[in-house]
């Protein structure tokens, strides 16, 4: 069993503080929850990096090129010579190009979003409903109860409001 | 900012999750309304088309193209600024964008709704619509990537894609939010809407970037669709519409016609969803900035238009002004310059820009000048063409009149069922905008490490 620690805090201010201390004091399993995002997460729990423009860019390149071979594709299998110009024409394909690259672009964008956020959340995770309207909140997971009590210790020193122990299976 | 600095946390939840949930007589009544008047003005017309033919429209030889496509052009346009002005108020840091930007977002995907169905009922017969879509079939007909009505199938497919998951993707927070407060089917629908939110710091971080990414892409987007819509005319050679300046010039009505749109919208939703505390004098003001710039450019293409055009020295140039002018459309034309380059002027003047009901006033005059703008292009132009003999004059019959007040009943539908499913002020943007509660200190507990 992995008990978890739940801070309930007022501000934002007193949660990234809570959190840098749990941090420092060796809790690797922590998470921020809140209303609003916070700024000045990544100085407390160190930088975030996102796969997701990775996505955007290899969506954007799937697109332009599957773009591409749709109208130039299109023109040679069903060609339709019209005044002796040429069959796969440059000007209007980069049209469809330029939209599919948007497309698949947004597409691969939305995909990444859900990878990297583990969106949708397929099990039930630790959630605090306060957090959605004006309660910053901090959870740390503990491997004991004397671990529970250390983070508790910090909790309150940065002035939580409310401290709760939840279980979860591990 | 100023205005919400009275209010709490707790309050713009508790006021905004009320605008959903509770729904007075009112509402209902107006739902009614605009739904009747949607099937009797709208629908019953169109299914009279489609058993009489596309004869019951008044379309007809040198004339092909009527009010249809004219409202095509007004709908698309309409839903310009919405998720455009959006991504870039998003990516300048905006914060006045924040009480606005999801009811804008929702205008542009029923405006672009609407249009979508515009063309279905310009068609004649909409049950060939796929023809338009590359699918393998037994007929082997493929769609030709040469023609910009193409260009404008995936232009729009995109646009609409794009608006709808950026306006979804902006939500999820506040469907989250939304779910905790909410019981039975409504429980049911916010939770899968909302994906098993919850706020945590990694999400906020991937759903900064997605949101910034996704604006990124959707402003050169929206640029595209409305440059492609103007195509669909400037690539043919009919005088008056053969011009290099149409992109630009649709782009920029587009986006004049979205803000003023906007403005209408605003107003509605402060005085009939009591959001006075959100969007305040300040939106107005600023989208009435906005609007005398927008309607600066717009009247300088417009003297652009007409000086090229006679500088070119060709009598089907000539003929094509003097028509636009002096000629049978002349009464609406004037209409247009003074609705859209003339009163949106009185803007200069803060007292005007703060003034509610006279920013109403200018915003609905704007989009009849703008749909007058849109008629004249499409309406007129075919009619009169290179040949006199061949010259006709089009006039919109009952069925097409009916129609276009059909889709604005329509768009009205489509709005009142948006406000009662998704919340139409941003919860946590609006929050963001809010000085942030402070933890009162505690005394240390005992025990506690050094």
């Amino acid at each position: 069993m992995t008990n978890i620690a739940v801070g309930v805090f007022h501000g934002p201010e007193s949660a990234l503080v809570a959190a840098g201390t749990l941090k420092g004091a060796g809790f690797a399993t922590l998470e921020l929850m809140s209303p609003i995002p916070i700024e000045g997460v990544e100085e407390v729990l160190g930088e975030r990096k996102s796969v997701i423009k990775h996505f955007t860019f290899f969506g954007g390149l799937i697109g332009g090129i599957s773009g591409f071979l749709l109208a130039a594709g299109t023109a040679v299998l069903w060609a339709h010579p019209t005044g002796g110009r040429p069959i796969i024409t440059i000007p209007p394909f980069l049209i469809i190009t330029y939209e599919l690259t948007i497309l698949f672009g947004i597409l691969f964008t939305v995909l990444g979003f859900f990878i990297s956020a583990r969106l949708p959340a397929i099990r039930e995770r630790v959630y605090v409903p306060e957090s959605a309207v004006d309660k910053f909140v901090v959870t740390v997971a503990c491997d004991n109860d004397e671990d529970f009590k250390r983070a508790e210790a910090i909790l309150r020193d940065a002035g939580v409001e409310q401290v709760r122990e939840l279980a979860e299976e591990g | 900012m100023a205005e919400t600095n009275d209010l709490k946390y707790a309050d713009v939840h508790r006021d905004v999750v009320r605008s959903i949930v509770e729904t007075g007589p009112r509402y209902y009544v107006a739902l009614a309304i605009a739904f009747g008047i949607t099937l009797l003005c709208f629908f019953f017309p169109w299914f009279y088309q489609l058993y009489y033919g596309i004869g019951a429209a008044g379309m007809n030889h040198p004339g092909v193209w009527g009010t249809y496509l004219a409202s095509f052009i007004f709908w698309i346009g309409l839903s310009h600024s919405g998720t455009l002005l959006s991504c870039v108020l998003h990516l300048t840091n905006s914060t006045w964008r924040k009480a606005m930007y999801r009811s804008a977002e929702a205008m542009t995907l029923f405006s672009l709704m609407v249009a979508a169905t515009m063309v279905m009922v310009h068609l004649g017969r909409p049950w060939f619509i796929h023809w338009a879509l590359p699918y393998p079939n037994q007929m082997e007909m493929w769609p030709n990537f040469r023609s910009p009505l193409l260009f404008d199938v995936m232009a729009i497919t995109t646009y609409l894609t794009g608006s709808s998951i950026f306006i979804y993707m902006g939500s999820i927070p506040d469907f989250a939010a939304v779910r905790d407060r909410t019981s039975g089917w409504r429980n049911h629908m916010y939770s899968l809407l909302s994906l098993g939110w919850r706020g945590t710091d990694k999400e906020w971080h991937r759903l900064h970037w997605a949101y910034t990414f996704l604006a990124v892409l959707i402003i050169p987007l929206a640029v595209s669709v409305h440059s492609i819509v103007s195509w669909d005319f400037a690539m043919s050679i009919v005088p008056a519409l053969h011009q290099t300046i149409f992109a630009p010039y649709f782009v920029v009505g587009a986006i004049y016609s979205g803000t003023a749109g906007i403005v209408t919208v605003m107003f509605v939703l402060r005085k009939y969803m009591n959001f006075e505390q959100y969007i305040t004098e300040v939106h107005f003001n600023n989208l009435g900035k906005l609007l005398l710039l927008l309607s600066l450019i717009w009247t300088y293409i417009n003297v652009v238009e007409l000086f090229t055009g006679w500088y070119s020295g060709t009598s089907t140039e000539h003929e094509a002004l003097k028509y636009k002018l002096f000629g049978y459309y002349a009464l609406l034309y004037w209409e247009m310059i003074a609705f859209c380059a003339v009163a949106p002027l009185l803007c200069i003047f803060k007292r005007f820009r703060t003034s509610l009901v006279p920013m109403l006033i200018l915003s609905i005059m704007i989009n009849i000048g703008m749909y007058t703008e849109r008629f004249l292009i499409v309406g007129t132009s075919l009619s009169r063409q290179y040949l006199p003999d061949a010259w006709g004059l089009y006039v919109p019959s009952l069925v097409e009149i009916s129609i276009l007040l059909g889709s604005l009943a329509l768009f009205v539908t489509l709005f009142l069922l948006f406000v009662k499913i998704f919340p139409s002020v941003s919860m946590y943007e609006v929050k963001e905008t809010m000085d942030t509660p402070k933890t009162e200190p505690v005394a240390p507990s005992e025990g506690s490490p050094a």
